[in-house]
């Protein structure tokens, strides 16, 4: 308030200015308290402890303070402050994201661990699961493409004849039906991420790559047919829970069969190759 | 970019310029001398594939990083839906980025994936099912870690376009607040 005005203001532009600065003095108090806001942390999983890999880092400079709501009698300056983006990687804010500059053989840990981890998670049996629904949330195509690749030598090694044609065949069956199956479910009104589902169905070929190497070690067609019909069965058993809560609940015999009907035609596989 | 590498520049880390080539081209090599003179498929394509998958980690992670700053993943966030991160260095930073080391490394990305293309169409010529198929999961990964990274380099882009833009902004509301304290 200037003290040295000879003419007394008019009375509505007094208020006016008073109203300018109580709303100039509201945001200024206000302004350091609202620093950015950190991403909560991700849901702490049933398993190892992974490296945290948000990418959000705390700003380390105050933001620049929100700026007056527009008010009746106060024509203000456009809107406040807009929110980060929310990956905001660092444009000039703070220090470098933890992510880009971590040593190598932290990234390394970090996805040997979530292989096994989203191992766990899916296919050993887990009665305390919170929501099979959530299973693999953090998915990743490593442990599929391996436990394919070994299924088709596994089935490669077995076979007599023709050994790599059955490698094709077994791989291509495999990388094409989980993308079908994929695609099955999308088409019927599903809610699954492709890459989500791709993974899922990867790894629950673990049990038939334990069978298949069972079968493969000894020749007996009575016991492969048991343990076949064991791990065919362990291995739907992990498919079911994703697969069931991801479509609706009358269409859910419609998702489940093509991905049954695929395990079958592997375990016929593992069992016919001599 | 230009199609001169920066002269009178070193790398700035030979080491994992070596290690972002050298995946890429023994992929390349194994498959194209062992398919011309070694029959047995199943090694050719575990082989190539999995030099081609560690390529593919290699460049997502290591060099990425490294030469040029930028990353790229999907996550799945609590709602179920699946969304592309971006990660990037701050603007100085990129700005400090060997010429060289970013010049090899987009290069290499885009040969090797114009390679593939090539030996496929000699696949598709010669009517090969099975050497398509490895020369699919190859190609496969070379073009998601191009696209990859360029929808990330746009992203970092944008981003220095935004900041660059909020700075102006609240540089300019500062002013006005000033201006009207001094008046006042």
């Amino acid at each position: 308030m200037s003290h040295s005005d000879t003419v007394p203001l008019h009375q509505s532009s007094q208020s006016d200015i008073d109203e300018i600065e109580s709303l100039i003095n509201a945001s200024v108090q206000s302004g350091p308290a609202t620093v950015l806001p950190a991403r909560p942390p991700s849901p702490p999983r049933a398993s190892i402890p992974v490296v945290s890999s948000s990418p959000f880092i705390q700003s380390n400079l105050p933001p620049p303070p929100p700026l007056p709501s527009p008010n009746q009698k106060v024509p203000s300056v456009p809107a406040p402050a807009p929110p980060p983006p929310p990956s905001i990687g660092a444009s000039g804010f703070g220090p470098v994201p933890n992510t880009l500059t971590e040593p190598v053989w932290d990234t390394v840990k970090r996805d040997l661990s979530r292989i096994v981890s989203n191992l766990k998670l899916v296919v050993f049996p887990n009665p305390y699961r919170e929501d099979p629904g959530k299973a693999l949330r953090d998915w990743d195509l490593w442990g599929p493409f391996f436990f394919i690749v070994f299924l088709g030598l596994a089935l490669s090694w077995s076979a007599s004849v023709k050994k790599s044609e059955v490698f094709a065949v077994a791989f291509a069956l495999l990388a094409a039906g989980a993308v079908i199956l994929t695609l099955n479910v999308l088409l019927l009104g599903g809610h699954i991420i492709f890459f989500q589902s791709l993974s899922l169905l990867g790894y629950c070929l673990f049990p038939l790559d334990v069978g298949a190497v069972i079968c493969m070690l000894k020749d007996n067609v009575m016991l492969k047919v048991i343990v076949v019909s064991v791990t065919l069965a362990w291995s739907s058993w992990a498919a079911y829970p994703f697969m069931s809560s991801a479509v609706n609940p009358r269409r859910k015999a419609l998702a489940l069969y093509p991905v049954f009907l695929m395990y079958v035609s592997v375990g016929f596989l593992i069992i016919a190759i001599d | 970019m230009d199609l001169n590498p920066h002269a009178g520049e070193n790398y700035a880390h030979p080491k994992t310029c070596l290690f972002h080539v050298i995946f890429k081209a023994a992929a390349l090599a194994f498959y194209i001398l062992f398919a011309l003179f070694i029959s047995n498929f199943v090694i050719i394509f575990v082989v190539t594939v999995l030099l081609a998958a560690l390529d593919f980690w290699v460049v997502k992670n290591v060099s990425g990083r490294i030469l040029v700053g930028l990353r790229w993943w999907n996550e799945i966030n609590d709602l179920g839906e699946s969304v592309w991160k971006f990660e990037s260095l701050d603007q100085e930073s990129l700005a400090r980025m060997n010429k060289k080391d970013s010049w090899l490394f987009w290069w290499t990305l885009y040969l090797t994936a114009a390679a593939w293309i090539v030996l496929a169409i000699f696949s598709l010529i010669r009517l090969q099912a099975d050497y398509l198929l490895v020369i699919g999961v190859c190609l496969t990964l070379s073009i998601a870690n191009i696209v990859g990274f360029t929808k990330c380099r746009k992203d970092a882009k944008q981003k220095i376009q935004q900041f660059a833009s909020q700075t102006i902004a609240a540089q300019v509301s500062s002013t006005i607040q000033s201006a009207i304290f001094s008046a006042v």
